[in-house]
């Protein structure tokens, strides 16, 4: 997403005000920030934000969202400009997509074979080779999402149990589980998850397409956004996955960073403002883009993924969901 | 769909650069929120004639009427183009539709610190009305207009969506 305006990420408490055309960040115990609000393309809020009817109308006005992603890492939710590029054209070509259970399978099987090479690449290349095929070879069997997602899971699994032995004791995941994380290391994928969830919503809203309508997930799934879902997949691997094994293999990660008790985890203030810190310079990272031939940050890969997707639902085009290539 | 009313300087600038663009914009193709091209434009709008304020027509804009009837426009790029003055009639076109008497266009190019003239012809107004027509037409056809050869996307805002893989 290149643009002159950026993302604001906010990690302490604090309450955003009006004032004119600026939002002012006031925070307990460090000074007050001015910001233009030309300056801001959206607002991530990863700790508790209060803010008022004018700064909303304000952020609504300049097209600015806020994400907010709860207590645990969770995305919360957000609050989204009514305003969208949204057309109905390119929204009915999705829908008629959507509708066409074999046009639709098509991009759902794209989307599990991407997220899992993806996963495979960022773990274990060797070791998740075997699954990996298995993988594949469900996905040409199964005739529906659900079995689509049966067959994930089970990749799933052993990608886990792999992901365990290149972590310490204390980091290992020993299964997924979410709200409320049972350990630190599921605290950390569940915070980082949602943080690309957000930032899949943005790039989503860029694009005319609507972010209710999807193929791998339901469209009547709990979360409104179920194409966000469908879209988050293949990049939750790159980041949280990935930055999990590499922080703990530079020893970046302490047991000061989360609290924990028997039964549940979830990131301390110090440990969300390291997470958040990493993500968000993981994000600005740049690689040469294949077809575009220029350099393109990682958050930008998410914007041209959305993209693809708009032009297979408007042209027709073959979809390839993003794979890390380098 | 959009009806005559609804065209606008930018539907006449994309006809006139690139049919696909036009097409792709009334189907919700926006990259110019995200291009940085695009955003030097906005910057050179504020800081070259601050003592005027627009004139929002709706689907068009422009930047100011002078005393004389004549329609300003200030352009971020050098060199004037085909869609430059394409536009441009379309602003008096829609002017004259008002009821304003205008005389014609003069477009500044800040970069060069050069101006055009275009005076508002009766060809003009025709030519005004063929775009019109002919923006419709591409706006509405049931297929996308094929991609230009790759150089002639050079700086095109929609090109991240055009050229992705
Ligand atoms: S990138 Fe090229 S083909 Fe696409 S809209 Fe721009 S000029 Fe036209």
């Amino acid at each position: 997403m290149p643009a002159a305006t950026r993302t604001y990420w906010l990690t302490s408490p604090c309450r955003i005000r009006r004032k004119d055309e600026s939002l002012v960040i006031e925070r307990d115990a460090a000074p007050s920030v001015h910001i233009p609000v030309t300056d801001v393309r959206d607002i991530v809020a990863c700790a508790e934000t209060d803010l008022n009817t004018s700064v909303v109308s304000l952020l609504n006005r300049h097209r600015i969202s806020v994400h907010l992603l709860s207590y645990y890492g969770d995305y919360a939710g957000s609050l989204l400009t009514a305003d969208t590029s949204t057309s109905g054209e390119t929204v009915l070509a999705q829908a008629a997509l959507a509708r066409d259970p074999q046009a639709s399978m098509a991009i759902a099987r794209s989307i599990v074979d991407a997220c899992a090479f993806n996963v495979r690449r960022v773990i274990d290349r060797k070791l998740l080779a075997r699954p990996y095929t298995v993988l594949q070879e469900s996905i040409r069997e199964a005739t529906t999402p659900l079995h689509l997602m049966g067959a994930e899971g089970t990749f799933r699994r052993s990608a886990w149990e792999v992901i365990d032995t290149k972590l310490p004791d204390w980091l290992q995941l020993n299964g997924r589980s979410r709200r409320p994380p049972k350990n630190a290391g599921n605290a950390f994928i569940s915070y980082v998850n949602g943080i690309i969830y957000a930032r899949v919503l943005t790039a989503v809203r860029l694009t005319p397409l609507h972010s209710g309508i999807a193929f791998l997930h339901s469209s009547m799934e709990r979360q409104r956004h179920s194409l966000v879902l469908d879209l988050a997949e293949m990049f939750k691997p790159l980041f949280a996955e990935r930055l999990l094994l590499r922080m703990a293999s530079r020893n970046q990660l302490k047991h000061h960073h989360f609290d924990r008790d028997t039964n549940q985890a979830m990131l301390s203030d110090t440990g969300r403002k390291l997470v958040v810190q990493t993500v968000r310079d993981e994000l600005a990272v740049t690689v040469t883009h294949r077809a575009l031939g220029r350099p393109v940050a990682y958050d930008e890969l998410l914007y041209l993924d959305a993209l693809a997707l708009t032009r297979h639902c408007l042209e027709g085009t073959l979809y390839k969901p993003f794979r890390i290539w380098w | 769909m959009i009806g005559r009313e609804d065209i606008g300087g930018v539907h006449i600038k994309y006809l006139h650069h690139c049919r696909r663009q036009l097409w792709l914009y009334v189907r919700g193709i926006r990259p110019e929120h995200l291009s940085a091209a695009v955003q030097t434009g906005e910057a050179v709008h504020d800081v070259s004639y601050p003592r005027h304020s627009p004139v929002d027509l709706g689907a068009a804009r422009l930047d100011f009427l002078d005393g004389q009837q004549w329609v300003h426009e200030v352009k971020s790029s050098s060199r004037p183009t085909d869609a430059d003055r394409a536009q441009a009639y379309h602003y008096c076109h829609q002017l004259q539709r008002l009821g304003v008497e205008v005389q014609g266009a003069v477009l500044h190019y800040p970069a060069t610190r050069r101006t055009h003239r275009y005076p508002y012809t009766p060809e003009a107004a025709a030519q005004a009305e063929e775009d019109i027509t002919a923006a419709l037409a591409t706006a509405h056809a049931p297929v996308y207009p094929e991609r230009l050869p790759r150089t002639g996307c050079r700086g095109c805002s929609f090109a991240d969506y055009c050229w992705t893989e």
